[in-house]
């Protein structure tokens, strides 16, 4: 209860400087904008009917402004309220903290994602009823619970990196050229096809395209299997990055340099 | 006129060695038009490469400028507030107006490499040079899309003096205006209401007759475009000094400048 109860308060300290117009434009209204802009621009390049396979892609991505930004600046904004110290110096482990931080979250980028989806559908006259909802319900929430781990490792160099905008970006950049939410990863030289595999996204919105675009809509498992463990990867490896990291910090005495 | 001159010098100066202290705006310049120019570049894969210079490449040029101008120049404001300089150039013998002008000068002067550094990858990209129909008229789309968004660019700067959040609107301004002003599609093939917003917008013509710079086009068609885009310029410099007085008046009023 106490975890639910902390992670609700880091999530409401996170937004309380907005009021809810501000909250609802930042979360929603800006995140379908983007998914309408990258939707008619990938539209417009491709020149082909199949819109609903980049309204999946950039409805995956949109995921990013929460599991990317919010989260990779946890500890930046720890550090901003002063509060960085008391943390990494406090009995509780810094793993409970992570998570603490992306409970919320998880379940705000499944429904912005969800919310993305249906508006983009509807935008583009795309006709819902025949759609495999079970099935995508399945494939958003493996891409989001493996793009919230990949935002909780990147969090982890917020402790030692006061350049968290800049690494946040360049991953932005990166999930946007590579997770083939635009353009198919097939079409990106060898190196960075394999590069694609390795983040968040990529197959969860390689899974959800196969579906919609194939006339069988059977789930395909093995790529939802390999995002649930790409995901799971990050997490391990956030859990394990931060011990050594906060060693780090606390070594190059650098916990509280802007 | 002199000691304007100096003053937007100096200022320039000065904000251009800011600006390129700052780790976010060396992104913006140097990383976001080669990754704009990548994943721009895979989109138009597929096309002609007349279309892919002029939304491609082109787009990535506009976005990487608008960009600068988004996370720069509008933020200024909210970086002197945050230093506590805000007051003193606010009431500076020189002129708010002059001050902030100098600035967005700076980061204008500094953006253009954001244009080179877009030609640059997109020909390593596509293994083809990039050649521009015609220079005289594309150098000219060019001076007027800089003066473009110097103007943009101070009106959104007097608005945002009024909010402690200009963090949360700089990057709310980001996309919507990259997507309403056309910079990597054309805005024909949008629905007729954002059409007409679009062409609204003097960055919508800034975009057009630097496209045509690039195309064989009309002079007719050409200057007919420029006159649209330099009567919108008109009309929102008269905005932007009405609101400039507007907003003075509110903040010497008020006393908001710092704590609102």
């Amino acid at each position: 209860m106490q975890f639910v109860k902390m992670a609700w308060l880091d999530f409401k300290g996170n937004r309380s400087v907005y009021n809810f117009e501000e909250l609802v434009t930042l979360e929603i209204l800006y995140p379908f904008v983007t998914l309408i802009f990258y939707c008619i621009t990938a539209g417009y390049a491709h020149q082909n009917s199949n819109i609903i396979t980049w309204v999946v892609g950039n409805a995956f991505l949109l995921c990013t402004n929460i599991c990317i930004f919010h989260l990779g600046l946890g500890f930046i904004g720890e550090r901003y309220t002063g509060r960085i110290c008391s943390i990494i110096t406090g009995n509780l482990s810094k793993i409970i903290i992570i998570l603490q931080k992306g409970f919320f979250s998880i379940f705000l980028s499944i429904f912005t994602t969800f919310f993305g989806f249906f508006m983009g559908c509807m935008v583009f006259g795309i006709d819902m009823k025949p759609l495999p909802w079970g099935s995508i319900v399945i494939t958003f929430s493996a891409g989001m619970f493996s793009a919230v781990g990949f935002g909780l490792f990147i969090s982890v160099f917020g402790l030692i990196s006061d350049q968290m905008y800049m690494i946040l970006n360049l991953t932005q950049c990166l999930l946007l050229i590579l997770s083939g939410a635009n353009f198919p990863v097939s079409q990106l030289p060898y190196i960075f096809q394999k590069l694609s595999y390795v983040l968040p996204l990529t197959r969860g919105i390689s899974a959800t395209q196969t579906m919609l675009t194939q006339a069988s809509a059977k789930l395909p498992v093995q790529l939802v299997l390999g995002e649930l463990l790409v995901g799971g990867i990050y997490f391990v490896l956030a859990a394990l990055f931060i011990k050594r990291i906060e060693r780090s910090a606390i070594k190059r005495g650098g916990i509280e340099l802007f | 006129m002199m000691d304007i001159i100096r003053i937007l010098s100096t200022t320039a100066k000065l904000q251009i060695k800011q600006s390129l202290a700052r780790p976010m705006f060396q992104f913006c310049l140097l990383v976001n038009p080669i990754a704009n120019m990548i994943f721009l570049y895979e989109l138009y894969f597929n096309r002609d490469f007349q279309d892919f210079i002029s939304y491609g490449v082109l787009g990535s040029c506009l976005m990487g400028i608008w960009s600068c101008i988004c996370f720069s120049s509008i933020g200024d404001i909210n970086r002197e507030r945050h230093s506590g300089t805000l007051p003193f150039i606010y009431v500076a013998p020189g002129g708010f107006g002059i001050i902030i002008m100098g600035k967005i000068l700076g980061n204008m002067i500094l953006s253009i490499v954001t244009f080179a550094i877009s030609f640059v990858t997109a020909t390593i990209l596509s293994g083809k040079m990039i050649v521009i129909e015609n220079i005289a008229m594309f150098a000219l789309s060019f001076v007027m899309m800089i003066l473009c968004f110097v103007v943009v660019s101070i009106c959104f700067s007097y608005i945002l003096m009024l909010s402690r959040k200009t963090e949360l609107y700089m990057n709310l301004l980001e996309i919507p205006m990259i997507f309403i002003c056309g910079f990597t599609f054309p805005i024909e093939i949008l629905p007729s209401l954002l059409k007409v917003i679009s062409n609204c917008i003097p960055i919508t013509w800034a975009v057009k007759i630097l496209r045509m710079g690039v195309v064989e086009t009309n002079l007719q068609e050409y200057l007919f475009h420029v006159v649209i885009l330099l009567t919108q310029l008109f009309i929102l410099v008269g905005i932007t000094l009405v609101l400039y007085q507007r907003i003075n008046k509110e903040i010497r009023i008020k006393g908001t400048l710092e704590v609102r």
